[in-house]
């Protein structure tokens, strides 16, 4: 149970260093670039909209420093991060919910389908240790994970939408298609997610492997393993759970740390494909300056990546019995 | 990436005089080999040469560019030719010529972000682990804070409101975002030097802490920190290369980024220009992979775990094996090595770990092998269990492993396993490292049970039970974890795993060794009292010679690889044969006789890849003369003992 608690503590703390950045960003820069997007909405909205938006970004300080800051974290809280400039006069908590599920079903599910199938493969490049899959396979995704995401996703446009035209190359749904829970939606909302999803996948799935794979090798050297053989287990069964099972645990903390890496190259990716998700508005009020928008999607993208780590912590529970007894 | 977190320190395996002239020795000793080892990785030298080009590029881009990259001076667009290699931009700049102007911004991000993150993340790394305590704990938490906090998006946002951000903005927004991941290893890896010997005596000398870090601990971690650099320098390329294509930074820049960034604005890709979105995307790709082949090659150098080595088999042509000796010539033996050979391959040429070794083991006889470390015995024993492999490394290149009658170095996996645990089993040295950390002590016997048996749930647990009361352990601990159980506890489940079929032969390597020395003592009289109860062999490997005096039947004396001396226990205690028996009888005191003063052996075993002329304890004995090194020595019979000594008559 300490261990829970402990990562508990951690993702609480993790979030307010992050709230608190987000605070304090605007108020650190030099020149005020927020003061003269504040000039666009005197006039349009109400006066408490914007005190709200005042104190988030440090504007007019007729308040204290702790003060405001106090002020600000009960709108965050309260999920009031203000109203978006882009899609005025919108509040920016309706915005960022509607990109989410967007995000969550192209980069949540491609990063899952890239861990789990890439902890498999390190894990059989390892058992077959040398042959010809593992010895050629290091160097490949050496290089595959140091490919830029955006790149590949232009390359994957560039062959598979613009020479071949297999597959769509921009947005998340055809324009002339209705939004809604159908067969005909589906289907066109997969083809388009399908070159974004490859992209990330084939970008981020080598660092899993070749992490999985070290580990694998590392665990193999141990006891446990050699007296597996010794007890005449089939081949099989101690690669799960002898090898296997003790070697995915590292692979856990090296997915939460990894995760940032995934999340950098997603965004970028939604830029490209003009995706309608999480990544692709965060970029784009960051072109239009609508810093409002831009923080509270830092903000989700940040609890976003914590869940996903307290997510890993508690399969690490799950997977681990010593982390049960931790004192 | 993982952590090459073990290699860094394995120069300190070897226990040094003193820690002093150790330093110096170690430094030199490294440089020398981490430089010869990257010239044999492959993937070091293909990311150094990469690197190297793209230096040279950076350094004269004036000389290779045959344009200037920024002047819009030729038509747009137009397709590679002999003119323009990758053709021209929409602006009508020579493509080529951007891309290699743009090298060196690309480069000089990438070293000066990986120079500040390694700087830092080694002052808060090693700061943590050194100083520790509550610094630690804190330092800790903020490298972990900002590991998991979204660096990228992180950077947008502050790319957002300084929108005209320099190249040294550029280089310590990502220097100072970039050290988490590299302190956090050089933090582990400072926690597990301060432990050291070397560490301890430069405080007891009464060092400064500033001088311990930079000359005792800095140069422990050369590789660790090489690869935190060069962590940091990937992360640096990709991210910076990432902000330039959304077009934060100046967009006037001669980068890889910003041309990327000029590509996508212009729709390059739509606009037949692919050459202009493909070319700087492999540049960084490329530059990245040289940076990310460098890192795994030091990965390769320092964990040698991670490099296969083959043993050339050719070396040891097999001997035409001897035909099989009749079946029921000899009842009485369960097993029969004969000339069993162990091999295993280093960098260099492959070393002879076991030089044949031949012994019989009578039903329910109780063989105890002694000798040094390093003198092969695990490695034989390992090798009679056929479960050699990592870690412990090693093939059997000659010889015959008879189990009742059948030779187990033939034997199919699949018959193999037949054979394992039903009739042979393996108690280890540390039930902490042979158990299973995620599996209960049931589970672990359960799957022994299903691979051998059709025992039913119940079956099982009931067998468990009662193998767990054999060796009184109350059987409430069998569904615990390894962790939860008491060291002695954990030693006994493992010897109790080990009954569960009740087989013919238990291999034991020095079960008692991780425990004090009354638990050793109950623990060796309750082996001694399962074994006569049940009537299993058992070969017994140990260090400790006056541990197994009062239990073993008989004794074989190892060294160097080598059969020293074979003979019954209480022969060779009375009588040792063998000037080596006679030095690890002198190394112990004798609880009955005398006061008399303990004698070590002088020196240490030899180098099993140059083995000694002769008779290879030779050098170490006090009896020795030129006769002993002429010739290999072979075992004489001497009153029933085997002895490896061609003095023996007089020495004995």
């Amino acid at each position: 149970m300490r261990f829970v608690l402990r990562r508990l503590g951690f993702f609480v703390i993790t979030l307010w260093a992050a709230i608190t950045l987000n605070f304090l960003i605007p108020r650190l820069m030099p020149g005020n670039p927020a003061q003269a997007m504040m000039g666009q909405y005197r006039g349009r909205i109400n006066p408490q909209a914007i005190h709200a938006l005042e104190i988030a970004f440090g504007v007019n300080n007729h308040q204290s420093l702790l003060s405001s800051y106090f002020t600000y974290l009960g709108n965050v809280f309260r999920g009031r991060f203000g109203i978006s400039l882009t899609f005025f006069p919108d509040q920016v908590t309706h915005e960022v919910l509607q990109a989410l599920p967007w995000t969550l079903a192209l980069v949540g599910v491609t990063t899952i389908l890239a861990f789990a199938l890439g902890t498999l493969i390190g894990l059989l490049a390892a058992w077959r240790r040398g042959g010809t899959l593992d010895s050629l396979m290091p160097p490949i995704f050496v290089i595959t994970s140091s490919f830029p995401y955006f790149w590949l996703a232009m390359l994957a446009i560039w062959l598979f939408s613009i020479r071949f035209h297999w597959l769509p190359s921009s947005n998340g749904y055809s324009i002339t298609d209705n939004v809604g829970w159908t067969w005909t939606f589906a289907y066109d909302a997969f083809k388009h997610a399908l070159l974004p999803a490859m992209t990330i996948l084939v970008t981020s799935i080598g660092a899993w492997i070749l992490t999985m794979r070290n580990n694998t090798i590392t665990v193999l050297t141990e006891d446990y393993v050699r007296m597996a053989r010794a007890k005449g287990l089939r081949p099989w069964r101690i690669m799960w759970t002898y090898a296997g099972r003790n070697a995915i645990l590292p692979n856990l903390t090296g997915f939460a740390m990894s995760l940032g890496f995934v999340v950098a190259g997603a965004i970028l990716v939604e830029f490209v494909f003009n995706y309608p998700g999480v990544g692709w508005m965060f970029l784009h009020s960051v072109e239009s300056e609508d810093y409002a928008l831009m923080q509270g999607l830092f903000l989700l993208i940040t609890v976003t990546v914590l869940t996903a780590i307290l997510a890993a912590d508690v399969a690490t529970v799950i997977l681990d019995p010593r982390t049960r007894d931790e004192r | 990436m993982s952590a090459p977190s073990i290699g860094a320190t394995d120069h300190l395996a070897t226990p040094p005089v003193g820690p002093a002239p150790m330093v110096a020795e170690v430094r030199q000793g490294r440089w020398g080999d981490l430089w010869r080892a990257i010239r044999r990785n492959k993937k070091a030298v293909a990311g150094a040469v990469i690197l190297l080009v793209f230096t040279v590029i950076a350094i004269f881009p004036g000389q290779i560019a045959p344009y200037d990259g920024q002047a819009m001076i030729f038509q747009p667009a137009l397709p590679p030719s002999w003119h323009h290699l990758l053709g021209t931009t929409a602006q009508g700049q020579d493509i080529f010529s951007q891309l290699i102007w743009g090298t060196r911004l690309s480069l000089v991000i990438a070293l000066a972000v990986g120079a500040l993150a390694t700087v830092l993340a080694v002052l808060v790394g090693v700061s943590a682990g050194y100083i520790g305590g509550g610094t630690d704990g804190f330092l800790s938490l903020v490298t972990d804070v900002i590991l998991v906090l979204p660096i990228f998006p992180l950077i947008i946002v502050i790319a957002a409101y300084e929108k005209n951000a320099g190249l040294l903005t550029l280089v310590v927004v990502l220097g100072v975002l970039g050290w988490s991941y590299g302190a956090r290893q050089l933090r582990s890896q400072t926690l597990s030097l301060r432990r050291r010997d070397f560490l301890e005596s430069a405080r007891v000398r009464g060092e400064r802490k500033s001088y311990v870090i930079l000359f005792e601990i800095l140069p422990t971690m050369t590789s660790l920190i090489l690869a935190t650099f060069l962590g940091a320098a990937i992360y640096a390329v990709l991210t910076a290369a990432g902000l330039q294509f959304i077009g934060l930074g100046d967009p006037n820049s001669q980068s890889w980024g910003t041309m990327l960034y000029w590509a996508q604005n212009s729709e390059a890709l739509f606009a037949g220009m692919a050459w202009w979105a493909i070319a700087p995307g492999l540049c960084i790709a490329l530059l990245g992979a040289s940076f990310a082949l460098l890192n795994y090659a030091f990965d390769e150098i320092s964990s040698p775990a991670l490099r296969v080595r083959k043993l050339e088999r050719s070396r040891f042509p097999r001997a035409e094996p001897p035909p099989p000796e009749p079946a029921g010539a000899n009842d009485e033996s369960v097993l029969k090595v004969q000339d069993l050979t162990v091999a295993y391959a280093t960098d260099a040429s492959p070393v002879v770990a076991v030089d044949p070794v031949t012994f019989d083991l009578a039903r329910g006889e109780f063989l105890a092998i002694v000798g040094e470390s390093g003198c092969g015995k695990s490695t034989l024993l390992y090798a009679i269990a056929r479960l050699l492999g990592s870690p412990l490394p090693g093939e059997i290149v000659g010889g015959r492993v008879l189990f009742q009658g059948r030779d187990l170095v033939l034997l199919e996996a699949k018959e193999l396993r037949r054979v394992r645990w039903r009739d042979i089993s393996v108690v280890m040295q540390s039930a902490m490292n042979a158990l299973n950390p995620v599996l209960t002590v049931a589970d672990q016997m359960r799957d022994a049970c299903e691979a051998h048996s059709d025992m039913s749930k119940r079956e099982i647990e009931e067998r468990s039970r009662e193998v767990l009361r054999l060796v009184s352990i109350d059987p409430i601990h069998l569904h615990s974890y390894p962790h939860q159980l008491s060291g002695g506890m954990r030693q006994r489940a493992m010897i109790a795993m080990a009954l569960l079929f009740t087989p013919d032969l238990v291999i034991m390597d020095e079960p008692t060794s991780a425990l004090d020395v009354v638990a050793q003592r109950s623990l060796m009289v309750q082996i001694k009292e399962l074994q006569e109860r049940l009537g299993f062999a058992v070969i017994f490997v140990t260090h400790d010679m006056s541990l197994v005096s009062h239990f073993s039947d008989r004794l074989l004396v190892m060294y160097a690889g080598q059969v020293a001396e074979l003979s019954e226990t209480r022969d060779l205690f009375d009588r040792p044969l063998h000037p080596y028996s006679q030095g690890l009888l002198g190394a112990f005191p004798s609880i009955r006789g005398p006061k008399v003063q303990l004698l070590g052996i002088p020196g240490s075993p030899p180098d099993l890849a140059r083995p000694p002329a002769g008779c290879r304890f030779a050098p170490r004995c006090p009896h020795a003369d030129a006769g002993c090194v002429e010739a290999e020595v072979p075992l004489f019979g001497v009153n029933g003992s085997l002895v490896r000594c061609v003095k023996h008559e007089t020495v004995g």
